[in-house]
Formats: structure tokens, sequence, C-alpha cells
């Protein structure tokens, strides 16, 4: 019992510090520009080879991990401040195109999805195959708010949530008298539910869905119309772009302070141990209920940002394959890792895009590539790291 | 606490009558025991003779066919697990049951779980509360590894599950320590251990109760050594029956006792 683990040294000052915060950043924003920007398979492949390279040197050197770990680490704000601007900047550099902002858009979507899905699946291991429904409860019930009652998106957007996160107890409350893959029976029977209501019943639309839901204003600027900033016009899409940024960056902030208190810590601990955890005095039913809430909460919110964006929507858009594809992204990006979730939404929405080329095969790559990352990183791309208090 | 009676004559945890069925299998049969405040009670009896009944009836995991388990008074049978610990009963458990991804800190700051108050509201909006109050845990986390092992302290930020068995034994000790019980019930702390492991651990017993000599404690041991030394009382149990109560030096002359662990032949030449 004496081989421990050597944690790798870091070994930057300040300077290095911010500069490779920086460097990091720089270069992943560019790397997601060129994925973006590619039509030729041969660069796509080129460029997924260059990412799983530098997974590779970084599961073959630690040290290059730790610094950059470190470096993020000391300089928070710096690091959040600089990534906010990329992220503001980053439509001005993708020539225009509606095309990636677009991609964008569902990528950050499906970012939320991944993270509201990590409060159950990362943090307390409840396999829940329902978030896909959820997101779809928020669109619709969004889409009907507007549709029949002229309520604006501004208000929609809380509402639909708080009708998630409504259905996300009344999913919750039975998942409790089950457990592992019995409870995860229940989610998908749940979904699958969701969906068949969506399809047959009258005031949804049927499977044709509902159309027409207007584009969101604020201050008499239509989300539907280009945005000029600067004497700079970007696509329509720039607004939503900004809009489901704005999002992501709320979750992010759910998710740390929730991680980083004495409910994330309760998560963790039902997580690894049930029994141990209630004997520490954890209300397991109430943490796992308030896990389902959470996730549905959130999903909420980006499915009404889903509605208001593409102006319609059907039950095809909900299905439980969206479920196992949130679900993907957790365990492929890194479970209870708020960066790897969000590359793993952004790798597994981008893909069957970018592999277009390869037409009817381009699930099977899909496939491929999902396992070969798996296979450079078991753990997931950004795996889960331990907590730290104080200095 | 306007009770007239002295602390010493009432007892701190008492159950009566316990009952256990599992279908048709009794697994405990009318068992009567009770602790006082500062007192160590021995658990000792075969494999399946109901120890380890006995710990999950008290902690809320099994409801008891029949009888009660009071603390102070009140009565727990039926409370959650998660109730009964907020209320002063914390324990360890036989084969440890660590939180194995989670830091060694993680794991003690989750024991302190009912002394903390942060809910979801709070964690997300109120964000000065939330941390001031994770902090204060996991500083107080801290000075409790340090007191009760130094050497386990220094590992603090390491998984819990790359911990060697004996710190892992500590380790569960400090955790239930956290939510600073009233009694603490530990099972088999020594199993899997060596002799000087075991020692060790003898000694942090010992500390622990130096340190909080309010604090009750049951231990389910085999380890004669540790039983004839720790416990003021020990408690037989067989076939689950209460066999027999009273000092190690008065319950290792009964026949039965010695069957248990000395074996038939053992037995018959200590009677001789």
């Amino acid at each position: 019992m004496t081989d421990m683990t050597i944690p790798a040294r870091a070994t930057l000052g300040t300077a290095g510090g911010l500069a490779l915060v920086a460097l990091t950043e720089i270069a992943g924003a560019a790397f997601l520009r060129q994925f973006l920007l590619v039509d030729d398979w041969r660069a796509v492949v080129g460029l997924l080879a260059l990412f799983a390279g530098a997974l590779v040197a970084m599961q073959r050197l630690p040290v290059i991990e730790a610094n950059i770990e470190q470096a993020f680490g000391a300089n928070r704000r710096f690091a959040m401040l600089f990534g906010t601007a990329i992220v503001l900047a980053f439509p001005f550099v993708l020539q225009n195109s509606s095309y990636a902002l677009h991609l964008l858009i569902i990528a950050q979507l499906y970012a939320v999805l991944a993270l509201a899905l990590n409060f159950q699946l990362g943090s307390a291991n409840i396999p829940n195959f329902a978030t896909g429904a959820s997101y779809g409860i928020g669109a619709y019930a969004s889409a009907l708010l507007a549709l029949n009652w002229d309520v604006s998106f501004w208000l929609a957007l809380p509402a639909s949530a708080v009708v998630a996160t409504i259905f996300g107890f009344l999913l919750g409350i039975p998942s409790m008298r089950t457990r592992d893959s019995y409870l995860a029976l229940v989610t998908i029977a749940f979904g699958v539910v969701v969906h068949q209501l969506l399809n047959n019943l009258e005031f949804t639309g049927g499977p044709n869905g509902l159309v027409g839901i207007p584009a969101p204003e604020l201050f008499g600027h239509s989300f539907a119309s280009p945005l000029v900033i600067f004497g700079h016009s970007l696509p329509s899409q720039a607004n939503f772009y900004y809009l489901s940024a704005l999002l992501v960056g709320v979750s992010i902030l759910f998710a740390g302070r929730l991680h980083h208190s004495r409910i994330g810590l309760a998560w963790n601990a039902l997580r690894a141990d049930e029994l141990a955890a209630r004997c520490q005095g954890i209300n397991a039913t109430w943490y796992k209920v308030l896990a389902f809430a959470v996730d549905a909460f959130l999903a909420g919110f980006a499915g009404t940002i889903y509605a208001f964006y593409v102006g319609f929507i059907s039950p095809d858009n909900f299905t439980f394959l969206v479920s196992v594809t949130i679900m993907t992204m957790v365990i492929a990006g890194g479970m209870d890792n708020t960066l790897g979730v969000i590359v793993g939404a952004f790798l597994l929405t981008l893909l069957p895009e970018k592999l277009r080329a390869f037409s009817d095969y381009r699930i099977l790559f899909f496939g491929i590539t999902v396992i070969a990352f798996l296979m450079i990183r078991p753990q997931g791309i950004f795996p889960q790291r331990l907590r730290r208090y104080g200095g | 606490m306007n009770a007239p009676v002295t602390p010493e004559s009432r007892a701190l945890l008492e159950g009566k009558d316990l009952t256990m069925r599992f279908g048709g299998l009794v697994a405990m049969a009318e068992v009567d025991f009770s602790l006082r405040k500062g007192e160590v009670l021995g658990i000792i009896g075969p494999n399946g003779a109901g120890k380890s009944t006995l710990l999950n009836i008290i902690t809320g995991l099994y409801v008891p066919s029949s009888g009660e388990v009071r603390l102070e008074g009140e009565l727990l049978n039926g409370q959650p697990a998660h109730r009964i610990v907020a209320k002063g009963i914390a324990r360890t458990f036989q084969s440890s049951r660590l939180f194995a991804d989670l830091s060694v800190l993680d794991n003690v700051i989750i024991g302190r779980h009912t002394h903390m108050k942060t809910g979801i509201f709070d964690a997300i909006f109120n964000r000065r509360k939330a941390e001031a109050e994770l902090d204060a845990a996991a500083e107080l986390a801290e000075r409790l590894l340090k007191a009760v092992s130094r050497e386990l302290h220094a590992q603090r930020h390491r998984p819990a599950g790359e911990l060697p068995q004996a710190d892992r034994r500590r380790l569960e000790i400090a955790r239930a320590l956290a939510s600073e019980p009233k009694v603490l019930l530990l099972d088999e702390p020594s199993s899997g251990m060596d002799d000087s492991d075991t020692d060790a651990l003898m000694d942090d017993i010992r500390s622990v109760c130096a340190e909080r000599p309010e604090l009750a404690l049951m231990i389910i041991e085999h380890d004669m050594r540790l039983i004839a030394s720790l416990p003021q009382r020990v408690l037989v149990l067989d076939y689950g029956q209460k066999l027999a109560e009273g000092t190690y030096e008065e319950v290792r002359l009964i026949p039965r006792v010695q069957e248990a662990y000395l074996g038939r032949k053992g037995a018959q030449h200590a009677q001789a």
C-alpha cells in the first residue's frame, strides 16, 4: 500500500500563469472556429486527430494538465473575463456564416442540457433518461403560452422553467421507490409518455407540432433581424447565440455554486455510497428529488430558447434519442466536471454535422470517434476533480 | 433535561424487547440493552448472532418487528436513518464504506451534514453564507482529522479510496465524530487489521473517549484483546438472543462464549 500517486507538480509563476490561461483559451477558441468553418472531410479528420493528440499528450504528461489547471485556479477572475471576451467576440470571426452560428446555438443549448443532467448523472449517479422530455416540456410550455396568450418570451422563459420543474418533481417522486436500472426504466417510461402525449394531444398540435412561435424582442429589437454592433452586421442567429451563451453562463454558475456547497457534497456522497450517505444524516430521497428538479429547471430554459429560436417545434425534437445523446455527452465529456460536460456537448453536437461527407456512414464514424475518445480518456475528456478549500 | 434522576442512573440509549423478523427468519429475539453516558459497551457473538442487525436497528436502517429503541427517552424506531443521525447517533461500518472518490477532507465535511443548513437557494443566491458555512465545516474537519491522526490529516487532499486499511477505519471514525454524536457505534473496527494496527486503533479510540467524556460507545468486535481492554461491559449475542451481559471477566467464563471463541475442545480445556 505504499504506491502513492505522485501528483504532478505545477511549475509556473504569475505571468506565466496568465499567459498560459490566455493561450489555452485562445487555442480552444481558434480550434472551435476552424472546426466550425471547415468543409473538407480531410480537414475535419485532421482537426479531430489534433484534438486526440492533445488529449494523448495530456494523458502521457500529467505535468501539462497540472500546469493548466493550476494556472486557471490561480487566475480564476482573469480566466473568466478573458473567456467572456472571447465568447462575445466569437461571432465576428465566423465570416458571417449563419450555419456556424446555428451550430453554436444548438451546441450551447445541448451544453445547458448536459450540465442539467450532470447534476443527476455526474453528481449523484442518477441515470435519468428523461432530460429530453423536460427539454420538450419547457419548449411546449413556452410555445403554448406565446401562441395562445401572447405571453412574451421573457415571461415565458421563467414560466416554462417552473412548469418543467413541476414535472421534474412529478417524475422524481415515483422514481424514489426504485433505484439503478429500475430507476432508469422509470425515467425512460416518463420520456416515452411525454413524447406520446405531445404526439396525441390536440392542444399540442399532435405530430404537426406548434408553428409560428414569434421571435423574441428586446427594447424594440426583434431577434429575427440582423444584429448590428459597432456598424458591423451579424446574421440574426447572433441574437440567439448571445442569448444561449448567457444561459450557458448561468448554468455554469449554478453548477459551480451547487458543486461547492453542502448540496453538491450530499449528491457526491449519494453517488459514492447511498447507505453510508444516509448514515451521515443525508436525506437521500429529498436530495435525489432535488436533482430531478434542478435538471428539469435548466432543461426547461433550454427548451424555451430552442422553441423561440426555431419557431417551430414537433414531438420528434424531443424523443428518447435526445435524452440518450445528452447522456452520452456527460459520459464522454467527463462526469461531474463542468468543462468536460460542455466540451462533450460541443463535440457530440458538431461531429455528426461535420461528418456529413461520409453520408450514410456518418453515424458509424460518429460512434467510432466517441469510442476512440473514451479509449484515450476512459474517465471522460475532462474527469472529475477533487474539491479544494481555502488555500 | 429537568428529570430528577442522576445522569449516572439514567440510560442514554436503551433497547427493549427488540425483535427482528425477516419473513420466517428471526434475526433477533427480545434483546434488551442499555448504554449510559461515557460508557463503552462491547458486543460479541459468533457470525450471524445478530450483532450487525442490532446496529442497523439502532441506526434506523431496519425497523424492528417489535420492541423499541429510545435515546434519552425519545422513541427512535420508525424514524429514518438520516434523522437518527441528527439526534446524535453515528456509526462506522464493518466493511469500510467511505466515499472513495472524494477527498479525505470531503468525507469528514459530509459527516457534518446535519450541522449545516445551506439549502438550494442559499447555495445559489446567498453565496457568502454558503461559502462561510462550508469553510467553517472544512476548518472543523481539519481539526478533527488532526486530533484523530496526524498521518491522516497529512493525506487530507487524497481520495479516500487510496488510503490503507488502518487509515480508512480512522477516517470512518473521524467522519462519524464530525456529526458530534452522543453515541458512537463501531462495527468491527479492527477487522482486517494486524496486531500493531489494532493496538494503534485502540489508542485512537481511548484518546477519542478521553477528549469526549460524555460520549457513549458501542463496539462490535471479534478481537478479544480489544474486548478485554476497552469496554466496561460486554453483551453476548447468540442466535439473535442475549446470552449474557457483564464485565469481560464474567462473560469469558460462560461455556458458550468459550465455545464460540475457542472452539469446543478449547472450551473443555478452559473449563477443566
